[in-house]
């Protein structure tokens, strides 16, 4: 200790320490969180294939281990080892650089959300704007591989996903100001507890609008069925990432794996009450209350994945002007009424 | 539209009532029976008489091809894919190009002898052409494999009449005339 005691006082040196073991402490909470994200993307693709399957009377991947268990390990493995071509004409740097800034959006996102009371990366106190950050982020890496695959399916794919996720992060923007007056706050953590303590336990009920609106754009946000004009196969072969292949292509589907654990995950959090469940149930029902709160956080989060696939079984793709009068003439105006009368409830209550 | 028309109309498009049963029908059918099934564990029964790659009858006495090379079966075949060479009164040559056959049976039903059957086997897929020609050769053995025995006797009786049956002769009016089966 001597010697260190000519270069830093104890007391610096103490709260070196406790620095060094919060960074420490940080570090694996991010391993676990992209570990746990990164397996779960591997099963979401499995789920999807078999919800999808089963919904249209099929069997979905039943090969790969009992039931198919471990198809996502193949496919994982089969684009590792996949030959990664490049167009000659593409834009080398840009052409890169955007599925890593795409993946890289979508994976910040991850240390915003609040998985439990006690369990998140960062507890910040705008976490709900630097999700919409994030994603507003995310679609540089669209455009960018659009543009640079010098390609015009990639080019159109890319400018129909710019378009889109701008128009509709104005409406979900908007759908989720309802909540941020209910709860008045930004934070996320805090946001489910004003849910915890609010008349309905869930802000679904009170905002079932702001909820409706919030769905619908978040499916329009993350480019899934029925507003996947940016991937529209029959047109587009495969929309913005048509010239990627092998890594990169991996990385742009993790990407829009995460982000539809993302938009879960916030709408788990905003409108459904995050880990905890409304107090008439646990009146009810009081063994409830000893489920720990990761349990309610993933079945809410799943059960919305799962909403997803089910979506995507069922209706078919919209036009793109449909897609654009629903944004622009429905989804916004009615949001608006909705903040207009979430405004004036809270100042007269 | 009146009125109620009108109504109808907004209460459809405010609730998508129609996007939720479309909805409620691939739900209830997530939990149905799968109609496919795991093709090369399992398999689909195959129907009696059903027609696949195509053998030439064996007499089962004399052990040869009960062909006698009329060319019948070539003659009515609609895609033209049977090839019979005839050489000092016998059959030489006879060819079938199965990846022109449409699997119609005509060459069977017209067969007078029931020289020509079709087999219950239809996975011989194979990567060149000369290995789908079938030759007299490979469509004898393909009468040894899936139709030897009692199976090659009924088959004809039982899925096709022979012409012999229905053109020949009745019985009773003139004897000594032989069943040509």
């Amino acid at each position: 200790m001597g010697i260190f005691e000519n270069i830093i006082s104890p007391a610096a040196l103490d709260s070196l320490i406790k620095f060094g073991i919060d960074v420490g402490i940080i570090l694996i909470k991010i391993v676990v969180v992209l570990g746990v994200a990164l397996l779960h993307v591997a099963y979401a693709t499995y789920f999807e294939r078999k919800v999808i399957g089963h919904m249209q009377v099929r069997l979905g991947p039943m090969r790969v281990g009992p039931h198919g268990l471990l198809q996502p390990f193949a496919d994982g493995l089969k684009l590792f080892f996949k030959e990664d071509v490049m167009p000659s004409e593409a834009d080398k740097p840009v052409f890169y650089l955007s599925p890593i800034i795409f993946m890289a959006a979508a994976m910040t996102s991850l240390s915003f959300i609040p998985y439990t009371g006690n369990f998140m990366i960062a507890d910040v106190n705008v976490g709900l704007l630097f999700l919409f950050a994030m994603s507003g982020l995310g679609v540089y890496g669209i455009f960018m591989s659009g543009w640079s695959s010098n390609s015009k399916y990639a080019f159109i794919g890319g400018l129909r996903s710019t378009a889109q996720v701008i128009s509709y992060e104005i409406a979900m923007g908007l759908s989720l100001v309802g909540v941020m007056i209910m709860a008045g706050s930004l934070n996320l953590s805090d946001i489910v507890k004003a849910q915890e303590n609010s008349t309905f336990g869930i802000f679904a009920i009170p905002q079932i609008i702001g909820f409706i609106v919030f769905v619908i754009a978040a499916v329009a946000e993350t480019n899934r069925t029925p507003f996947d004009l940016p991937e529209a196969e029959s047109e587009l072969v495969a929309g913005y990432f048509t010239e990627y292949s092998g890594f990169r292509f991996a990385l742009f589907f993790l990407g829009e794996y995460i982000g539809m654990l993302i938009m879960a995950s916030l709408c788990t959090i905003c409108f459904l009450g995050g880990w905890t469940i409304p107090w008439y149930i646990t009146k009810i029902l009081p063994f409830l209350s000893y489920v720990p709160g990761i349990v309610w956080f993933l079945i809410k989060v799943y059960a919305f994945i799962f909403f997803y696939y089910w979506i995507r079984a069922t209706v078919p793709r919209y036009r793109y002007d449909q897609l654009m009068g629903i944004g622009w003439k429905i989804l916004i105006p009615v949001a608006l009424a909705n903040i207009l009368v979430t405004g004036l409830v809270k100042i007269l209550w | 539209m009146n009125f109620k028309q009108a109504v109808r109309e907004i209460i459809k498009r405010v609730t998508f009532i129609e996007i939720l049963k479309g909805m409620a029908l691939t739900l209830s059918r997530m939990f149905s029976r799968a109609v496919t099934i795991q093709y090369p564990k399992e398999r689909r029964k195959i129907a009696p008489g059903f027609r696949g790659l195509h053998a030439l009858a064996r007499h089962p006495i004399t052990r040869e091809p009960k062909c006698v090379g009329c060319g019948l079966c070539a003659t009515i075949c609609p895609s033209q894919c049977i090839k019979i060479t005839r050489a000092n009164g016998k059959v030489e040559g006879y060819e079938i190009e199965v990846l022109r056959c449409i699997y119609c049976g005509f060459c069977v039903e017209a067969c007078p002898y029931g020289a020509i059957a079709m087999t219950e086997n239809y996975e011989y897929s194979d990567y060149s052409r000369q290995a789908l020609l079938m030759t007299k050769d490979k469509l004898l053995a393909n009468w040894d494999k899936y139709m030897a025995g009692e199976k090659g006797k009924e088959y004809f009786k039982k899925f096709w009449r022979p012409m012999s049956e229905d053109m020949g002769t009745p019985v009773n009016q003139a004897k000594g005339r032989g069943n040509a089966s």
